[in-house]
């Protein structure tokens, strides 16, 4: 059995007193959390402490008692036991330091209940632990069965109170570790720390001191004047909450329309995170806390790039030179893919291809090209106006005029997009066609019930039709799937820019720059677990160690902290994709609502 | 007498020479090395073929006993030679069919045969065929239910009305695929057919086999010169690899004599046919087909002798019982 | 025969030395064995060769043995892990190729194999199952390396299709040159010894056992109101659950008062359930999907009768479970089983649902009348037929005698091959066998052994486990684990 005191090494060099803390139930350990000092009447002492109980909802505690052995004191040791009968415990701590040496003397007095004590010295001979000495009357004879053993751990309280224990959610099945008790303990003590040494009460006391009482006044102060701010943000948000729910807005069209264009999605995005930041009330608890600050630090980071975006787009008349070179710019690419479908109509790559169907695709999307070229000619007076109007959009953070460009690319690709889709329905069809028709060739069915292949014996007319179309099927399909191919490489170029857009906008919307900023400035607040150094291994004395907290990896921060979006990463791996582009499903970079990742 | 067979390095299947000498005579002479449980009663035990009871002798005592279970060659079956070629006619004369299909193609390519005149003997021997097939059907034949006469107009139509529709794309269907990848490709196709035959039952004519062929008569009929030629030949595939597997089943039922005399004629027809156009095949064709009916029946029969199969206790029991009725009756 | 009254009368003498059961511990082999044990089947699969090893070792390792395990990585179970009783499990990263069993080349395995037997000092390598691959490989390798070998076979095999003439080809390969070849039951020797082309002699035949306080009966969970049949395989075509299909409905019809309660899981599960659908038995028959190991007893103790369709089976562990916790068995009369109950404790049938039914209907009659012996009375005759002791003793007398013998040195290793195995295998497996030989000298000339760390024993005459444990606080310099404070 080994007995852990967890003392602060604030209350190293502390005067003489009692040792204030909390028993551990069920794992021998106890935590010191303060020294009240001499002279104290003990009744105020007890009455001190149940007020503190009720504050903290720990279960306060004298342990034992505290000494710095000075000149003219011999008698302290018997007066140190002494205090042990007016404060009633199971078990007794006297912890005495000398001037000079590193470690602790510790002993521990067990109190029965029938009054009788046995004491326990933690002292080391020839490095082996002594038995106890017992001082009680009847078996003075019988050594004490098992070896008591004590560490000393001295640990920061400073730090240890502010920290937050990874992982927060723990399986309520198990009962909490010891560590996490350790370090609940002190975070619920907070008010027992609101008394100090310097105070005019008629306790005095030593424990971590609150520092920098200024800098709280100041962030009190913020906190008040935030209030108002908070209360005219969420009035403005249930006034175009209210505008939103109009039914015009909630008809087949536009409802669909909004729900594929980026800057939209951005838009109620941001909504919801200036809800969450106008809530009055406070957050409770570490993680809506750092959810709320991290939602604050990401948006007044998204805003500020935005205005450096906007300053730098303003000047020159950059506005009119994008405009007057974008249009040439789609014509160009028009052109080259009614070249592309002229190479395509011929003998690509000395492909021999089926040449009725050939030409029946290649005029059908020469036709859509054309339609292509006339709407964006009828669009030109108006691109530099709607850029104009666009840009300003950079004013409410540059993720919605990243937004904004995304939206644009995908109306001005559009063409590509149909192409894409004709071409991947069709190819879709002839291979879904082939493999049912194998299966007929090969005298199997699909048996939709139970999901599998079934053997299955078919009519002459059945295989015979079957077999026709197969044949068939397969002459077209080299055809098909070149078409296929060639738009779905096109159509894989706009989707990875819009995929890098979708990025870099959601990285801006999720990354957790506070707790990053936090991890950086302040590592113990953010703790994994702690590691121990050997303070001092002297014979004669308990084993010191020191408990040091080990911080939380950067990537363990920005995983446990990253601010829930709608994922814009690809929904599925590698390998499901190029399935996906195999059996001519269609690909879409549109975030998927329904998979909002935590 | 173990430890010499064991260790001596003649003694590759030392199993075989066991069981075989082991029979009569006393082989617990040898007493092996003692090892094992010995509960040691006084008096001789025989030894039992069961684990539940301790007996007196090492664990690896080995008994007279020893392999008294092993039974050889059990439910064998012996072939009489002309049976076997008799059967192996049928395998024979497909192999011939292909090969007259084949003759007629290259009939139709050169142009010494005109499509019409090859529907026109198709129709009529489609005629002679239907009737044959329905004076063989048995009136009265449980279990399964009789195809009506409307049943095979509607099919025959559907044929028809679809072969003649899609002739034209059939035709311009390979043309960009050089002519020897459709060569393969028939080829390929017609020996998959041939292999995965139902040759036991081919009525229905299997799924596989009937499709293959039909691919590879596709790719054939796409090469002819005109639109009709390749209904045509369509036409004529479907009589070839369909219908005639159907009335040949109903031959071997009900009228065996005509049967075998049948295949004869077909392996004679599709070699000589062959060779009106291409003696070096009809050659190859000929072995072929004196491979297949005469010298692998020989085959089997003399391997027949060699057979050695063992059974016993340790064999994987069969389940004999059809329990199919459990379910679906 | 007058030779084997005196190898009778000898053992007499023998035995009146040292009377019985536990004071064997201290009797005969007084030679301690390092023993590796190899198979890919081990926990956290769970399997009849998985127990058998596990159980075997346990009982070594109590009888003063060493023993390591050698399986292969299990999924993130890899590395070495200590089982009960300091039982050393290494699991090898191995490719897993189909069904749990690794894939072979002969030879890539050589290394590990090695740095294990020469990390442990083993004297003896036991392989188990012959579908496992790298039981093979570890024989292999051992021969190579000059170790003494053992095989233990669990399973049947045929004789007439391709695959098992392959099979049958490569067990003899494997086992022409291996010491000593263990067999779970007289059928499984029969068979070993025709398909690996055996002496007789270097065949032992030592029977699984079952864990009897595992299996212990309990009348008072049956309902007195109904007959329960209890079935539990894996719901596969060898254990005969097509069988099973058809004897439920004819069963059902004719006793309404029967019940199935059916432990396993497989793909022969839907014929179960077609089965339940078309009869409309949801309510009398139960399919219990799989089972733990600790849930079984509770199902076998509800049921009266236990019923055993397989197909084929080299031992049945099934039955002896369920006549343990006193169930009446009736199973089919196929491999071993004849040979692992007595005739009052089983009834055997042939293996078609007519001669099933019968049986079934003959005990269903005797238990109407109650002339069924008692449950506590047949788990009082199975208790003391298998045990993991005996099993144990019975092996050590295998490897004492295997200790002995000398490993053929290459020259001779090739002879054997090539005489005992063909022509043509033999040469290719001299041939291999010459590789592994020079990659076996390549690996002693790179790490020589005698600078490979020697492991420290878990287990065995010198462990450390078995030093009464005291947990020395080792504060060490530095950054000590938080483990200190367990969680």
């Amino acid at each position: 059995m080994v007995l852990r005191i967890f003392f602060p090494q604030c209350c190293n060099q502390a005067d003489s007193g009692l040792l204030v803390g909390h028993w551990m139930p069920g794992h021998d350990s106890a935590v010191v959390l303060a020294v009240i000092h001499y002279p104290f009447i003990p009744g105020q002492v007890k009455q001190y402490l149940q007020q503190m109980r009720s504050q903290s909802g720990v279960e306060l505690s004298v342990l034992g008692s505290w000494s710095i052995p000075k000149e003219g004191q011999e008698h302290m040791e018997s007066f140190l036991r002494d205090l042990s009968t007016i404060f009633p415990q199971d078990c007794w701590l006297q912890l005495s330091r000398t001037i000079g040496k590193m470690g602790f003397n510790c002993h521990v007095i067990y109190q029965d209940l029938n009054g009788s004590t046995t004491s326990c010295k933690a002292a080391k001979k020839n490095g082996k632990i002594k038995g106890c000495d017992r001082e009680s009357g009847e078996d003075n004879e019988e050594e004490l069965g098992d070896e008591e053993k004590m560490i000393l751990i001295h640990y920061e309280q400073r730090k240890v109170m502010q920290s937050q224990l990874h992982p927060i959610e723990v399986p309520d099945t198990d009962p909490p570790s010891e560590l996490r008790e350790v370090f609940q303990t002190v975070a619920r003590s907070r008010p027992l720390f609101f008394l100090d040494r310097y105070d005019d009460g008629p306790l005095k006391s030593t424990h971590w001191q609150s520092q920098g009482r200024e800098a709280s006044i100041i962030v009190e102060l913020l906190k008040q004047a935030s209030v108002p701010l908070c209360l005219l943000i969420s009035w403005l948000l249930s006034k175009w909450t209210r505008i939103c729910n109009f039914s015009l807005f909630n008809l087949y069209p536009l409802r669909f329309l909004s729900s594929k264009l980026s800057t939209c999605d951005q838009w109620s995005y941001r909504t919801e995170h200036m809800r969450t930041l106008s809530s009055v009330k406070p957050a409770a608890g570490h993680t809506p806390f750092m959810r709320k600050a991290n939602i604050l630090v990401s948006l007044l980071v998204d805003v500020a790039l935005g205005v450096l975006l906007m300053s730098w787009l303003y000047r020159d008349n950059r506005i009119s030179i994008i405009a007057n070179a974008l249009l040439p710019a789609a014509d160009h690419v028009a052109k080259e893919l009614e070249e592309l479908l002229q190479w395509l109509m011929g003998a690509p790559a000395g492909l021999k291809m089926n040449r009725a169907l050939d030409q029946v695709l290649g005029r059908f999307f020469l036709y859509h090209i054309h339609l292509w070229i006339s709407y964006i000619h009828l669009m030109s007076p108006f691109i530099e106006t709607i850029l104009w109007y666009g840009g300003l959009s950079a004013c409410l953070g540059i993720t919605f005029a990243l937004s904004l460009l995304s939206d644009m690319v995908a109306l001005l690709t559009f063409h590509i997009y149909c192409f894409y889709v004709y071409g991947a329905r069709l190819y879709c069809l002839k291979i879904y066609g082939l493999s049912s028709l194998w299966r007929l060739f090969r005298g199997k069915k699909w048996n939709v019930l139970r999901q599998r292949v079934d053997s299955c014996s078919y009519d002459l007319d059945q295989l015979f039709i079957g077999t026709l179309l197969f044949t068939i099927l397969l002459f077209l399909l080299p055809t098909t799937a070149l078409y296929y191919l060639v738009f779905t490489l096109l159509r894989l170029v706009v989707v990875m820019f819009q995929g890098v857009l979708h990025l870099s906008v959601d990285i801006i919307n999720s990354f957790p720059l506070f707790a990053v900023g936090l991890r950086v400035c302040q590592p113990y607040q953010l703790a994994e677990g702690v590691k121990f150094r050997v303070l001092c291994e002297e014979p004669g004395t308990a084993l010191h160690l020191l408990m040091e907290i080990n911080p939380l990896k950067c990537s363990a921060v920005v995983q446990r902290y990253r601010v829930p979006t709608y994922s814009c990463y690809p929904k599925d791996s590698w390998a499901a994709l190029v399935k996906k582009l195999f059996v001519g499903e269609l690909i879409y970079p549109w975030r998927h609502k329904t998979t909002k990742s935590d | 007498m173990w430890r010499v067979l064991g260790s001596s390095p003649s003694a590759d299947k030392t199993w075989k020479v066991f069981w075989c000498r082991g029979r009569g005579q006393n082989i617990s002479r040898v007493m092996p090395r003692e090892m094992g449980p010995d509960g040691a009663p006084g008096q001789v035990v025989p030894w039992r073929k069961v684990l539940w009871e301790h007996q007196p002798f090492p664990d690896n005592y080995v008994d007279r006993r020893f392999l008294e279970e092993l039974r050889r060659n059990e439910g064998i079956r012996q072939y009489r030679y002309w049976a076997v070629v008799k059967e192996a006619g049928f395998v024979g004369q497909q192999l011939s069919s292909v090969a007259i299909f084949i003759t007629l193609w290259l009939y139709m390519e050169q142009g010494l045969l005109s499509p019409e005149r090859l529907l026109l003997t198709c129709l009529l021997s489609t005629l002679l065929g239907y009737g044959l097939h329905q004076t063989l059907t048995p009136l009265t034949k449980s279990g399964c239910e009789l195809r009506t006469r409307l049943a095979d107009l509607q099919s025959a139509t559907i044929f028809l009305s679809f072969t003649f529709g899609f002739s034209p794309v059939l035709k311009t269907l390979t043309e960009s695929v050089s002519t020897d990848t459709v060569y393969a490709m028939s080829a390929v196709m017609l020996l998959a057919h041939l292999v995965s035959f139902p040759y036991a039952h081919p009525s229905p004519p299997g799924s596989l086999s009937l499709n293959a062929a039909l691919f590879a008569s596709v790719c054939l009929a796409s090469r002819l010169p005109g639109a009709l030629h390749t209904f045509a030949m369509l036409s004529c595939a479907l009589l070839v690899f369909a219908l005639w597997p159907c009335l040949l089943q109903r031959l071997r039922e009900y009228a065996p004599n005509q049967f075998t005399g049948l295949c004869v004629a077909v392996c004679v027809g599709g070699v000589v046919g062959l060779a009106s156009q291409s003696p070096g095949g009809a050659v190859l064709l000929a072995l072929a087909l004196g491979t297949v009916t005469l010298f692998c029946p020989l085959l089997l029969v003399r391997l027949q002798r060699h057979k050695d199969n063992i059974h016993g206790p340790w064999d994987e029991a069969e389940i004999h019982e059809e329990l199919g009725h459990i379910l679906h009756s | 025969m007058h030779q084997r009254q005196r190898a009778g009368a000898l053992k007499k003498s023998s035995s009146q030395k040292c009377p019985e059961a536990p004071a064997d511990n201290f009797r005969g082999s007084t030679k301690k064995h390092s023993i590796c044990m190899v198979s890919d089947f081990f926990y956290p699969n769970m399997g009849g060769v998985e127990s058998h090893i596990y159980q075997l070792s346990q009982c070594l390792i109590e009888k003063g043995h060493k023993v390591v395990v050698v399986t292969h990585a299990y999924g993130r179970r890899k590395g070495v892990r200590y089982l009960t009783n300091g039982l050393k499990v290494y699991y090898l990263p191995l490719q897993v190729m189909y069904n749990q069993s690794t894939a072979t080349t002969c030879f890539h395995s050589l290394p590990l194999m090695r740095c294990v037997f020469v990390r442990e000092r083993i004297t003896v390598v036991h392989a188990h199952s012959s579908f496992s691959a790298m039981a093979h490989d570890s024989l292999f390798h051992a021969k190579t390396m000059g170790l003494n070998t053992v095989f233990t076979d669990h399973s049947l095999f045929g004789f007439a299709d391709v695959s098992s003439v392959l099979t049958n080809k490569l067990l003899t390969v494997s086992l022409c040159d291996t010491n000593h070849i263990i067999c779970v039951s007289y059928t499984s020797k029969e068979n070993t010894v025709l398909r690996a082309a055996l002496n007789p002699e270097i065949v032992s035949v030592i029977p699984n056992a079952v864990d009897p306080t595992d299996f212990t009966p309990d009348p008072s969970f049956r309902r007195d109101d109904r007959i329960t049949i209890v079935v539990i395989s894996r719901l596969v075509y060898r254990k005969g659950i097509d069988l099973l299909g058809g004897i439920i409905p004819e069963l059902c019809l004719k006793y309404p008062d029967l019940h199935f309660l059916i432990g396993g899981e497989g793909p022969k599960r839907i014929v179960l359930e077609e089965v339940r659908e078309k009869y409309q038995l949801h309510d009398r028959v139960r399919l219990l999907g799989a089972l733990e190991h600790k849930d079984v007893r509770g199902v076998l103790v509800q049921g009266h009768i236990f019923l055993n369709t397989s197909l084929t089976e080299a031992f049945c562990m099934a039955i002896v479970e369920g006549a343990s916790c006193g169930l009446q068995v009736v199973s089919t009369r196929v491999g071993g089983i004849p040979e692992v109950l007595p005739e009052e404790l089983i009834t055997l049938c042939e293996p078609t649902v007519r001669s099933l039914c019968a049986g079934l209907e003959t005990v269903i009659a005797r238990q109407r009348v109650g002339s069924l012996p008692p449950p506590e009375s047949i788990h009082s005759r199975v208790r003391t037929l298998y045990t993991w002791r005996n099993v144990a003793e019975r092996t050590e007398k295998v490897y004492d005698r295997v200790s002995t013998e000398e490993v053929l040195p290459l020259d001779r290793r090739l002879l054997r091959l090539r005489s005992h195995c063909g022509p043509v295998a033999g040469s290719v497996f001299a041939f291999m066998a010459v590789l592994d030989f020079l990659f076996l000298l390549l690996l002693q000339w790179l790490v020589p052994d005698r600078v490979m760390d020697v492991a420290v024993d878990a287990t065995g005459p010198r462990s450390m486990w078995g030093q009464g444990s005291s947990i020395k606080l080792n504060a060490t310099k530095g950054a000590a684990n938080p483990d200190l404070f367990g969680e």
